[in-house]
């Protein structure tokens, strides 16, 4: 009897077995996906690097082309930390063109029904190699994302990845163009730039074109054919085309140059004195443009807080209209077009009319920020802003510039690009700076300089970018 | 996998027969009388054996029928052995002086003579853990085991502990020991949930095994080697702490038994800064009320200002004793209860107990209250068959505990008192209204505030069950089924309530942590006699071994109603929700050839197959080999002098598994879209979902990873056996591990899953005891151990020569670097290449940083520890002191208080400026001199001393002594209690970090980590909550 007991005992053990390879069957993760739709991944790019933009370069680098007077742990006087330089490089490569690169590939494997996702991928990721080279001059372009063929990449010089970024942009307006009348994959979900319209991703590809080839021609003005060609194709010519990723506002929607106010100081910036106008920006506005009182509370007439410094009872401050959960992160206006445009009338690049390209800029940026921007709690009139346009003197380049850099308001890398291609407005580094200049450049981060050895060693953050004069 | 599994359960079951069994128990007395605990009972000839409990009582199965031969022996004892008669009672009155046997729990909770390991064990009884009482449990062992380094964090309450055997060998952080409890494995992460990183401030919650009662504890086996834990598998990788708790007694028919055990302590802090009075607070010799943390400011001369701190009105600039330090932390009170029945018999066993600590901290509003009921229970249904169960029901509140790192409100720093700031006047920080008051500035928070409208809770739910049965059909055999169950409900609650500054509109966190482990065994083991001389014992098993992980979890964040945490009442919602499971199987089997006593082989293999590695190669067997040799009875060599000698060596080898999940390329769904400063978007955004793909490359063809070690030992008594030597070598390899390895993001990955690199360990542990003195009245005890581990990262991954293992703040990282260990890695200052002198700016007369460089191993180069107990009639008086040598250790806290001129040493040179003598200026022809340049003052130098994140001049040797425990106790003889009913009565005085004897670490306890359990962290500390030192007193009564 004993034995039989036994018998069924060990039987009934190995019923188990057949069941082990199953149970051990279960590595795949319930909360995960093994593929992914560009609907659901190009908002995570958009909106990731928004959220990093706006908070990582904006709150902290803004005192750098000196629209703010001061930043929290900005690096004006030189130093770049890792945490803003680890955050952005992190951001820009793993996040943003990580995933860029398998959207575009998996679109390009779709054939041309998904031309347009394909495009899209293309325009973020050459907006984001020039952004990235704007910020560290050189960094990994023509082998970079492509870690099975080239674990180290190696790191580009400027003007590869400036007219690498021109190509990209000419592959994807090649996509747009052969985008398929019917059949073409929805994207309107995950485009939450443009929901899915092409026209105004071929107007931003191709502005995007004249914004490096404006910094290319710093360098080398046998560019200015390429201009001319560009500015014969379709660019962002209304404000109704601008380019902004829009916030709703309140939890989880906010724009972080409000989010860090709301969070850390107080309910509002006018309150809470947290950002303040730069010297240069307010100078610029005090002389009667209608922005300055969009812009800037200016506290018992106490001007700009100088730089470095925040803002203080008796000190001009950012206006609550700018300071605003819902602020839109603006990424391109037509403005910055129709400048350039006076600027190369000016300089003979082209035979238009810099007056008229001129005017017509500068009443674009004042009926955005007056008008056409969302949610703007104060508005100009078509009056105020027509008077101030002619009253200005005749155009001349000086003019344009400062109209490029006020034009690139709260947009930090477009401000910082302004300053160092046109040194308009003139400004030095502050007094406790370490550089004797603005800063020009970030260093590479750690993580960066530890993993690849080819990454090239830093420099001073004041030596200036291959693409300044 | 399957014909594996058929040929092992065949082998199991060959050659058995039928025999009956039957239970002898008995009680373990010296010659007056006095219980012997812990004394060892085998039966001779096979391994079954057990250990008497603390009344001396135990209870060993034996074959029926005649010839059984049973060996009593405790250390410093003689062994006897006594054949087994018609009585199933056996009472044995050992003689002192005699042969060493002792019987150890092993892997699988088998019992054996110890004689018969071939590898290092080490024991923890229970009167060394409850003799001052730690609530968590794992600092119990401090000072007191060789081999393991154990680091208690921080003074917060049920603060995590690390423990550490024989230094690290993983870059996975795999090296946490396992810990199996009744021979269950149970659970000791400690999980940070929604606080995973040391950057947004750290929550130290409590490791999993920190919950246990040390008043349910008979014995706690520490196996340290591989060969040691081979039969656990790859989960045992970095060694096993074996737990066996407390039964009723078995003995006679009236064994019921009441215990009390109570304890009262009073925690004050350990270690408090060097704070300098002469100078008040603010910055370039003026003053700033609001300066909080900063005392830069004038002399303090007993001068009136018009703002004093806080109240903001006129007053006298007076230093406030230790800047208010004693005035802020609290004395926290300690009470540690413990009641207990037992009973038992010849059918059956219990023991019931509830235990209960209760604690406030030094933190203000920090409090912890921790309840235990366990059960413990065994049924000899028959000869044949015998049950065993036991549960224990743990549930923990803390309320109020602190954060530490940075960028948390809610931290606690010693660098937050001010020379000239009464912390009294803090009080009250909330008005009516629920504003915030008396806060020292708008932009500083009242610190009283933080710590009673912000709160930080933890509600923890903990069941750990084992049931075992065992059928015993055959003479020698016997097979054994158990099943354990760990089920953990860790709840936890975060807020800052709304108008806390930095976090105006208020938030909170809800994070729900639900852990589950079933684990099941299927134990045949098998023993007979080949010959006279020759044994065996063998044994084959079968494991099963699930775990379930499942986080949800809520951050909600600007409220609208203050402290009402609902998600209706908040303008941002973001859920959180995490799950995972892995299984593993195992099949195991060990023999034991045993020669006439004094050689023993043991083979052990191992083959697991796990949920976590790919499915066509998810397989790996490792094999252990040991062997003992006791050459003095082989040789025989005892004497007067020489008692006993063995030596021993194993050698082993064990795979290792990975986390579940990381095979396949994932697209995560993603919630949030992070910012700097927390300043996070939400999806869906503007109703956009999204997908973020994983940023870690999957691994191609993952292989277990594979860990070899061997181990040569020693121990050797004299004198009979009043001193006792244990030397133990080991050397461990562990290769092919699988580590993310850090890849350069510009590929568009962060990291790359992959087999790589090589650690090498090895070390020496040496434990002498003796009993230099021993009298009638009189005896005194000591044991000093000796543990040195040295780790060597031998190869990574080509072309990489460093890897993160745990990253702190300001670039300060600890790193596996090739060619070195365990190193802190931080920013140096730039030093002229001939002299080695720092370089100075000419310009300020400050050094200048350098590039990051690592300063040395974060693990000790040794650790030591001297236990010592006197006994002087009834009262017996013990110590341990716990020495540990080397390590570099980087003290933000220290950091905080010199740069914000905060204690004594900053007071140099205060009035006038000075040249730093240790620099030179680089000339233009890239020579070098002498330092000419004035600093501009004191504040710029020591200001300028962690610029650019130089990490150098605050990085220290981590060394330290302390005096870590004192006990004195009376036993109240029995000629006092008579015959009352009660049986045992014990007061004592107990202290715990009585004192830091050795440290060039100023201001704080060296010991303190920003790293909790959970990492493998050491080496960096940042506003930890300040250690505790504990004193009090204890009852203990048996009735």
């Amino acid at each position: 009897m004993r034995y039989i007991k036994l018998s069924i005992l060990f039987l009934a053990g190995l019923l188990v077995l057949p069941s082990c390879d199953k149970a051990l069957d279960i590595n795949t993760d319930p909360l995960a996906a093994s593929s992914a739709d560009p609907n659901v991944i190009l908002p995570f790019v958009i909106v990731q690097y928004s959220s990093r933009f706006e908070s990582e370069l904006g709150t902290r680098i803004m005192d750098v082309p000196q629209h703010f007077s001061a930043c929290f742990n900005s690096p004006r006087t030189g130093p770049t930390t890792s945490f803003l330089t680890g955050n952005t490089w992190g951001m820009y490569y793993t996040q943003v063109l990580g995933n860029l690169a398998l959207v575009e590939q998996d679109a390009l494997a779709a054939g041309e029904s998904s031309n347009n996702v394909a495009a899209i991928a293309k325009i973020l990721k050459a907006k984001s190699f020039f952004e990235l080279s704007c910020i560290w001059d050189k960094v990994p372009f023509t082998e970079a994302l492509d870690g099975a063929t080239f674990a180290s990449p190696n790191f580009d010089d400027q003007e590869v990845v400036f007219r690498g970024c021109l190509s990209i942009l000419d592959e994807a307006i090649g996509l747009i163009d052969k985008v398929p009348a019917e059949g073409v994959f929805d994207v309107s979900r995950g485009d939450v730039l443009f929901g899915g319209n092409m026209d105004n991703w071929r107007r931003w590809a191709n502005s995007l074109k004249l914004r490096i080839l404006m910094l290319l021609r710093n360098k080398d003005t046998s560019v200015d054919g390429q201009i001319q060609a560009v500015l014969s194709q379709p660019l962002i010519e209304s404000n109704s085309q601008a380019v902004m990723l829009r916030y709703a506002g309140g939890g989880g929607a906010t724009n972080a140059f409000y989010g860090i106010v709301a969070a850390f100081f107080g309910p509002s910036n006018e309150s809470a004195l947290v950002h303040g106008p730069g010297e240069p920006l307010y100078e610029l506005l005090s002389g009667g443009d209608p922005r300055f009182d969009l812009f800037i509370l200016d506290q018992g007439d106490g001007g700009s807080p100088g730089n470095g410094i925040f803002p203080t009872d008796n000190s001009a401050v950012l206006r609550d209209n700018v300071i605003r959960d819902n602020l839109p992160h603006i990424m391109f206006l037509p403005s910055e077009i129709s400048f350039y445009r006076a600027e190369l009338a000016l300089l003979g690049v082209t035979n238009e009319d810099a007056q008229e390209w001129f005017d017509r800029g500068l009443t674009q940026i004042l009926e955005f920020w007056g008008q056409d921007i969302p949610g703007a709690q104060i508005t100009l009139d078509d009056a105020t802003i027509s008077d101030y346009v002619s009253s200005l003197p005749a155009v001349n380049l000086q003019m344009v510039h400062e109209q490029l850099y006020l034009e690139s308001f709260i947009r930090p890398i477009a401000a910082w690009n302004t300053v160092r291609r046109t040194k308009v407005p003139a400004m030095g580094p502050p007094s406790n700076a370490v550089i004797t200049t603005i800063l020009k450049r970030f260093n590479y981060p750690p993580n960066e300089v530890s993993s690849n050895p080819n990454t090239p060693v830093n420099v001073n953050t004041d030596v200036p970018q291959w693409f300044e004069n | 996998m399957k014909k594996r599994l058929l040929v092992l359960g065949l082998a199991l079951f060959l050659g058995s027969a039928l025999f009956a069994q039957r239970t002898i128990t008995g009680v373990v007395t010296d010659q007056g009388g006095e219980a012997l605990i812990g004394a060892s009972v085998l039966l001779k000839g096979t391994s079954t054996g057990t250990v008497t409990d603390v009344d001396g009582n135990y209870q060993i199965t034996v074959p029926d029928g005649s010839g059984n031969v049973l060996q009593f022996s405790y250390t410093g004892f003689g062994t006897q052995e006594l054949e087994v008669g018609i009585s199933n009672v056996i009472n044995v009155a050992l003689e002192e002086g005699a042969v060493l046997e002792e019987v150890v729990v092993t892997a699988l909770g088998i019992e054996k003579d110890a004689r018969s390991l071939g590898y290092s064990i080490d024991q923890v009884g229970s009167e060394e853990l409850t003799k001052a009482r730690e609530s968590n449990i794992i600092n119990s062992l401090q000072g007191k085991v060789t081999g393991v380094v154990i680091n208690n964090t921080s003074g917060n309450l049920g603060a995590s502990s690390k423990i550490l055997i024989r230094g690290a060998t993983s870059l996975s952080g795999r090296n946490n020991p396992l810990w199996v409890i009744d021979g269950q494995p149970v659970n000791d992460d400690q999980f940070n949930g929604g606080q995973a990183n040391r950057i947004s401030g750290t929550r130290d919650f409590a490791n999993g095994a920190s919950v246990l009662n040390p008043d349910d504890i008979e014995n706690i086996s520490i196996l340290k080697g591989a060969a040691a834990t081979a039969l656990y598998g790859s989960r045992a990788a970095a060694g096993a702490i074996i737990v066996t708790t407390k039964r009723g007694k078995t003995k006679g028919t009236n064994n019921f038994q009441v215990s009390v055990n109570s304890s009262y302590r009073m925690d004050d802090l350990f270690v408090t800064p060097d704070y300098q009075q002469e100078y008040a607070m603010g910055s370039l010799a003026k003053y700033d009320s609001s300066s909080v943390g900063f005392d830069w400011g004038p002399r303090i001369v007993g001068q009136t200002v018009e703002n004093v701190p806080i109240t903001g009105g006129a007053g006298p600039l007076r230093a406030v004793d230790e800047n208010g330090i004693r005035d802020f932390f609290e004395t926290g009170n300690t009470w540690i209860n413990n009641f207990a029945i037992s009973d038992g018999n010849e059918k059956y066993d219990y023991r019931l107990s509830f235990g209960a600590l209760n604690q406030t901290g030094v933190v203000p509003a920090s409090e912890l209250d921790r309840y235990n009921v366990s059960l413990n229970a065994g049924m000899r249904h028959s000869p044949m068959l015998s049950s065993r169960f036991g549960v224990q029901f743990i549930k923990t509140d803390s309320r109020g505990t602190a954060a530490a790192g940075a960028n948390d409100v809610n931290i606690v720093g010693l660098d937050a008192f001010s020379s000239t700031l009464d912390q009294r006047l803090f009080k009250p920080w909330i008005d009516d209204a629920g504003n915030q008051i008396n806060n020292p500035d708008p932009q500083i928070n009242n610190p009283y505030w933080i710590r009673n409208e912000n709160l930080n809770n933890r509600n923890d739910t903990r069941i750990l069950a084992n049931a075992a049965l065992t059928f015993t059909p055959f003479e020698n055999f016997e097979l054994t089924g158990s099943f354990g169950y760990d089920y953990d409900q860790d709840n936890r609650f975060f807020s800052n309530r709304k108008g806390t500054i930095t976090r105006l509109e208020g938030n909170f966190t809800t994070d729900n942590i639900n852990n589950i482990q079933i684990n099941t065994d299927i134990i045949a083991k098998y023993s007979f006699d080949i010959t006279e001389d020759l044994s065996i014992s063998a044994l084959g098993g079968f494991n099963y071994n699930k775990r379930e992980r499942t986080i949800e979890g809520l951050f909600g964040n600007q409220l609208l109603v203050p402290q009402l945490f609902s998600p209706g009442n908040v303008q941002q919602n973001v859920p959180n929700r995490d799950f995972r499971e892995q299984v593993l199987f195992g099949l195991y089997s060990s023999v034991d050839l045993s020669y006439r006593d004094w050689l023993t082989l043991t083979i052990t293999g191992r083959n697991d197959w796990s949920s976590t590695l790919p499915l066509e190669n998810n397989s790996y067997f490792y094999p252990s080999v040991s062997a003992a040799f006791v050459f003095s009875d082989a040789l025989g060599l005892t004497n007067d002098f020489f008692n006993y000698g063995k030596l021993r060596a194993s050698f082993a080898q064990v795979g290792n598994d990975t986390d579940p999940y990381q095979l396949d390329f994932l697209f995560f769904p993603v919630t949030d879209a992070t910012g700097q400063y927390s300043l996070n978007l939400n999806f869906p955004f503007n109703g956009a979902s999204a997908y973020n793909k994983t940023n870690t490359i999957p691994p191609a063809n993952l292989l277990p990873e594979q860990q070899t070690s061997y181990e040569f030992g020693a121990e050797l008594d004299f004198f009979d056996y009043r001193l006792g030597l244990d030397i133990a070598y080991f050397n461990t390899q562990n290769k092919d591990q699988i580590l993310a390895l850090p890849v350069p993001q510009t590929t568009g990955f962060g990291f790359l899953r992959t087999n790589v690199g090589q650690v090498n360990t090895s070390g020496l542990e040496i434990t002498l005891d003796a009993t230099p003195l021993k009298f009638n009245k009189f005896s005194w005890n000591t044991a000093v151990n000796f543990s040195s581990a040295q780790v060597e990262v031998v190869e990574l991954a080509e072309g990489v020569d460093r890897v993160l293992i745990a990253s702190a703040f300001n670039s300060v990282q600890v790193v596996a670097e090739q060619g070195k260990g365990f190193e802190l890695l931080g920013v140096p200052w730039l030093r002229d290449s001939v002299t080695g002198r720092p370089l100075i700016n000419p310009i300020d007369g400050t050094r200048i940083a350098g590039e990051p460089k690592t300063f040395g191993s974060v693990l000790p180069d040794f650790t030591m520890g001297f236990v010592n107990s006197f006994r002087i009639g009834d009262f017996n008086l013990s110590f341990t002191i716990d020495w540990r040598e080397g390590g570099v250790m980087k003290p933000s806290t220290v950091e905080n208080l010199q740069t914000g001129g905060l204690v004594a040493e900053t007071l140099l040179n205060r009035e006038g400026t000075f040249i730093d003598r240790q620099g030179v200026i680089e000339n233009a022809d890239g020579t070098v001199r002498d330092n000419d340049v004035p600093v501009a003052s004191a504040e710029h130098f020591w200001n300028a001393l962690n610029d650019n994140s130089v990490a150098e001049p605050f990085i220290f040797d981590a060394s330290f002594v302390k005096l870590r425990e004192i006990s004195l106790s009376y036993s109240f003889p029995q000629t006092l209690l008579g015959n009352s009913f009660v049986k045992n009565l014990v007061i004592g005085l107990e202290a715990r970090n009585v004192a830091l004897l050795y440290s060039v670490i100023p201001h704080i306890d060296p010991e303190a980590s920003l790293f909790g359990a959970g990492a493998d962290g050491w080496g960096i500390e940042r506003s930890n909550v300040p250690s505790t030192r504990s004193i009090g007193v204890n009852l203990r009564a048996t009735f």
